[in-house]
């Protein structure tokens, strides 16, 4: 039997060899099966060789049969253009030619095949191409090429045919999907200890991390390597988290954060919720078409359904839909038009976009559907500030302004409030003006009030929940702070509370519930003021700080060096709301941190007011909570160090013992003299004396 | 604490030590002196010109690293043009010249002062290796032919000391790795990789049972010289040039900055160049020194551990004495 082995093997290719062997060793069977397909084996094509040796033991051959070559190899890089004119023989090679100029482009065409009947092409061709990728191409940028009047070629993959062959006639409607119980999504909100959440980018974007704040030190809720492609946003309610990545955006949530919604918008950048959590709008710079409009997507974020596309017309700034608070309309501005859309159809409001002429700015109130836009000077007609009520469209409110060289609207959280910030040009220079106004309105009452500041005004915030308000005024590098209280009885007049000079500041933004703080170019000074009663609680400095982060509660705020503008020091640090540092917490290419919004409360005016009233009582249980914990920190701190002195006692004990034992062979090396202790060889010390010098200075003394 | 200013080289110093009974401190700097003070009040006991031939001292620009036997003895320093010269410590007669082809990155005295161990750059298309000659053959300093030589050209050697007893090297590579050369087979007798880039320092214990390293990836760790087991690490944020243990404390001091060629010119607060003080236990910080104005290269304690001194980029060394309140201090355990 085993004298069969020897004509078998000059047939078999250099790979089977070396596994003949392996084939003959078990004996019996094996050689008999061979036998069988000698006849095959003859073959000087070593194709023929597979079904032999697939025959023999597939489980042997395992590593071998995977490189059998398949049928349908190569089959992705055939492709069908469809519309190719008829010709007879004789113009075949003037067609071949044409065609050959036009395909050849796209990547090597390996063969070409024109199906005849009867002497003339068939009008479709087969071409293969040297790799899938550019049958891609091709089918890609050939598709729908225009020959002639009569001859639009219509080009597709080979693969493709057999795709769209094997789908059915007939109407499936779709399964339902069933619903996906994700867990309570609101499950942060139900820490015990209220603690609230925020992500940290960090590793360069390598890293994201959710992290649970706490006055002590964070407590990591979730961190994944490579969560997000870029950077991540929070929903404005908190319930989701948006990463993105080249192909789309995900939504996670829940308890353990999974994966609750994909939209697959290729090269998405940019996106934006609506404020009530239903829609996302997501931006994206490169798959726009003039059929299909893809730069701009509005999903239904709990059905995932693509709900309508835009182009993106003009490059204005993101958000380029505005939502209305109940994410009932949105809104987007173009050239002299306002154009408000309703939900959920996605349609224009009343069919018809609103025509503004020199449109330059809109703002939905936070807190009502009303909008308001301005419109610059053009010739002798003024600028004027509007408000408009959606979706009747009735203009509320009117103002005209002079000499405006640009306008800022700033709401009020609660939309109780616009203020107008108005830089003026000085009359007849068109520079830009020295002195701002601010133009406040009431949105509910009727009422404005105009209110002139002589220096230029550099940032405006409201306080999130009430009627103050604070700005930074003047020139750097003197630049002042003012807080400013809306008194609200029938004339509103802002009184001034307080003032502070701040040198040496030049980019600033402010934050009112009760600080402010300003990045300066180059070391981040942080001014913590009490706006009740106007004290400066504290001045800090995180040296380069780029950004500054409230927490949902206002009592914690978080200033951070980010690796995206700096390569140093990346760290974020927390304070409470009086200026009081918690935490370091230095990353490694620490990029972003952004806090986790919360819902708003559930509770009534009446209960909050309830509260307030109770908060002695609710205050002694807190401060009692906070020194157990603290006595509870502090003792795990002493264990960890007595532990870790308990563990580097005992090596130390260890390594000196070994070291104890080792003397007389240090004494050998050193020619017997012990050299262990510093004063060992006193003996051999000579006596040296030193001289210090000691600076002498003689102050005469005047007359006493 | 008031520190002593030494004002002797115009270069960045590259490494700092003090001998054995720790009356004397040896600097070396990136410009050709060899430098030795009293310690105690920091006078200048004088220079090593290294080199006396006017031919080749032009060549002589960069002092890359120094050892000082511990007991006396002779002294011997590296050079990047490639010379190794071994001193008695106290007349500078120059004992031996031994000769290399590229510059000498680390050298050392074994502990009985008879065998010299120094690395050599890659540098040149010369390769990295590690030298062992015995003084007390004058055949191989005469020949200049060391009796072991090991090659290390994959990853080069940053930085070597002697372990206990002379039995081997300690050498970092610069990859962050640890070999122990036999001094004798030359072979590794074991391997570890604590670091994720360049060892810039190493320093023993005065008893020599363990070792500091200092890394470029931000950390100090410790070791114990003959296991390689890692013991402690000491995070900072910034590449860690030198680190030294207290010999009388569970301390140890750590040096470095922001490098050099990174230093921008608007703020030296950015770069971090204080000196920083870890207690060895815990891993905790618990007290920075101020006063180099670019970073520091090289940190040692006095062998009394009374006092520390620094060397920085800036050429300047700096002896400071600790106050009475630095023995008193005790973290919370």
């Amino acid at each position: 039997m085993i004298s069969n082995k020897a004509p078998i093997q000059p047939a078999l290719s250099k790979v089977a060899t070396s596994h003949i062997s392996r084939l003959l060793t078990p004996t019996d069977v094996i050689i008999v099966s061979f036998n069988a397909h000698w006849s095959l084996t003859q073959s000087p094509d070593s194709h023929s060789l597979w079904p032999c040796l697939s025959v023999l033991r597939p489980e042997l051959l395992d590593d071998i049969l995977r490189e059998k070559p398949q049928e349908a190899d190569g089959i992705d890089s055939v492709v069908v253009v469809d519309n190719v004119p008829q010709v007879g023989p004789e113009r075949l090679e003037k067609l071949k030619n044409v065609i050959h100029k036009i395909f050849s482009k796209f990547g090597k065409i390996t063969t070409e095949f024109y199906p005849e009947a009867d002497g003339m092409t068939k009008g479709y061709i087969f071409l293969e191409y040297a790799s899938p990728n550019q049958a891609l191409e091709a089918v890609k940028n050939a598709d729908g090429y225009k020959l002639d009047k009569q001859h639009t070629f219509r080009v597709n993959l080979f693969t493709d045919f057999d795709k769209y062959m094997n789908i059915s006639d007939e109407w499936e409607t779709p399964e339902k999907q069933p619903f996906k119980d994700f867990g309570n999504m609101r499950h942060w909100i139900e820490d015990p200890d209220c603690r609230d959440q925020y992500s940290v980018i960090y590793e360069a974007g390598e890293r994201t991390a959710i992290f649970s704040n706490d006055a002590k030190e964070p407590i990591t809720v979730e961190e994944r390597a490579r969560w997000t492609e870029t950077y991540v946003r929070w929903s404005p309610k908190g319930t989701y988290l948006a990463t993105f990545h080249q192909r789309g955006i995900a939504l996670w949530g829940g308890e353990k954060f999974k994966q609750i919604q994909r939209f697959s918008h290729q090269g998405v950048s940019l996106i934006d919720f609506s404020p009530c959590e239903r829609y996302v709008v997501t931006f994206s710079p490169l798959m726009d078409t003039k059929e299909d409009p893809q730069a701009i997507i509005i999903w239904d974020i709990l059905t995932g359904q693509k709900k309508r596309g835009f182009h993106c017309e003009s490059s204005a700034h993101w958000p380029i839909f505005k939502w209305s608070h109940d994410g009932k309309f949105f809104a987007r501005m173009t050239p002299d038009t306002l154009s408000i859309y309703e939900t959920p159809s996605m349609g224009l409001l009343d069919k018809k976009s609103l025509k503004i002429t020199g449109i330059k700015d809109f703002s939905w109130s936070p807190g009502d559907n009303i909008i308001a836009f301005w419109v610059p000077e053009d010739k002798d007609i003024p600028a004027r500030v509007t408000l408009m009520q959606m979706p009747s469209r009735q203009e509320i409110r009117v103002r005209n302004l002079f000499n405006v060289v640009d306008c800022k609207l700033h709401w009020q959280k609660n939309g109780d409030y616009l203020c107008v910030k108005v830089d003026r040009t000085p009359k007849g220079t068109q520079v830009y003006g020295e002195g701002g106004v601010l133009n406040l309105f009431i949105s509910r009452v009727n009422l404005t009030c105009c209110f002139l500041l002589t220096e230029s005004i550099i940032a405006f915030a409201w306080e999130p929940n009430g009627s103050k308000f604070a700005v930074l005024h003047g020139e750097s590098p003197r630049i002042n702070a003012s807080f400013y209280h809306v008194k609200n009885n029938g004339k509103i007049e802002p009184t001034l509370i307080c003032m502070y000079v701040h040198q040496h500041c030049c980019m600033s933004c402010v934050q009112c519930l009760y600080v402010f703080f300003s990045v300066c170019s180059m070391n981040g000074a942080l001014a913590f003021v009490d706006t009740s009663d106007c004290t400066m609680m504290n001045i800090a400095e995180h040296y380069m700080a780029s950004d500054v982060e409230w927490d949902p509660t206002g009592r914690y705020v978080v200033t951070s060096v980010s690796w995206w503008s700096h390569k140093v020091d990346n760290a974020y640090w927390l304070w409470t709301f009086q200026g009081r540092l918690l935490q370091k917490n230095n990353k490694d290419r620490f990029c972003q941190l952004l806090w986790r919004p919360r819902p708003p409360t559930l509770l009534s005016v009446e209960q909050i007011k309830m509260i307030k009233k109770d908060l002695k009582k609710y205050s002694k249980i807190f401060e009692q909570k906070d020194r157990l914990s603290q006595s509870k920190a502090s003792k795990e701190l002493v264990d960890k160090r007595r532990a870790m002195m308990e563990e580097y006692r005992r090596y130390r004990e260890a390594a000196l013992q070994n070291y104890h034992e080792q003397k007389s062979i240090r004494l050998e090396l050193r020619g017997g003299v012990d050299t262990d202790e510093l004063d060992s060889n006193v003996d051999d010390w000579e006596e040296e004396t030193i001289e210090f010098f000691i600076n002498e200075e003689i102050i005469p003394l005047g007359d006493l | 604490m008031k520190p002593i200013l030494l004002q002797g080289h115009e270069r960045s110093i590259t490494q700092i030590k003090y001998n054995r009974e720790g009356d004397l401190l040896f600097s070396v700097a990136k410009d050709t002196v060899a430098n030795v003070w009293y310690s105690v009040n920091g006078e200048r006991l004088g220079t090593y010109n290294g080199h006396t031939g006017a031919v080749w001292c032009w060549l002589l620009y960069l002092v890359v690293s120094c050892w000082w036997t511990y007991w006396g003895g002779p002294v011997g320093y590296g050079t990047s043009d490639g010379f190794v010269n071994v001193h008695v410590a106290f007349t500078g007669k120059q004992l031996a010249l031994l000769h290399t082809n590229s510059a000498v990155r680390t050298c050392g005295f074994d502990f009985s002062g008879n065998i010299i161990m120094f690395s050599t750059d890659k540098q040149m298309g010369y390769q990295c290796y590690l030298n062992f000659f015995d003084l007390r053959d004058p055949q191989q300093i005469s020949d200049n032919q060391p009796y072991l030589s090991i090659p290390c050209s994959e990853q080069k050697i940053t930085s070597a000391v002697w372990g206990p007893l002379g039995e081997f090297v300690i050498a970092g590579h610069e990859n962050g790795e640890f070999n122990q050369f036999s001094a004798k087979s030359g072979e590794v007798l074991k391997k570890a990789k604590e670091h994720t880039k360049q060892i810039n320092d190493i320093q023993t214990s005065l008893d020599l049972t363990m070792f500091i390293s200092a890394s470029k990836d931000n950390t100090a760790k410790l070791f114990d010289c003959t296991s390689l087991d890692h013991i402690k690490t000491f995070k900072t944020e910034r590449p860690v040039n030198s680190a030294a243990i207290s010999p009388i404390m569970d301390h140890v001091v750590m040096g470095g900055g922001q490098e050099a060629m990174e230093v921008t010119t608007t703020s030296t607060r950015i770069g971090k160049f204080e000196a920083r003080f870890f207690h060895a236990a815990y891993e905790e910080e618990f007290g920075r020194v101020k006063g180099h104005f670019g970073p520091i290269n090289c940190v040692a304690f006095h062998p009394d551990g009374k006092s520390y001194s620094s060397g920085g980029e800036d050429g300047y060394v700096r002896i400071h004495y600790f106050d009475p309140q630095y023995f008193d201090f005790e973290l919370e355990a």
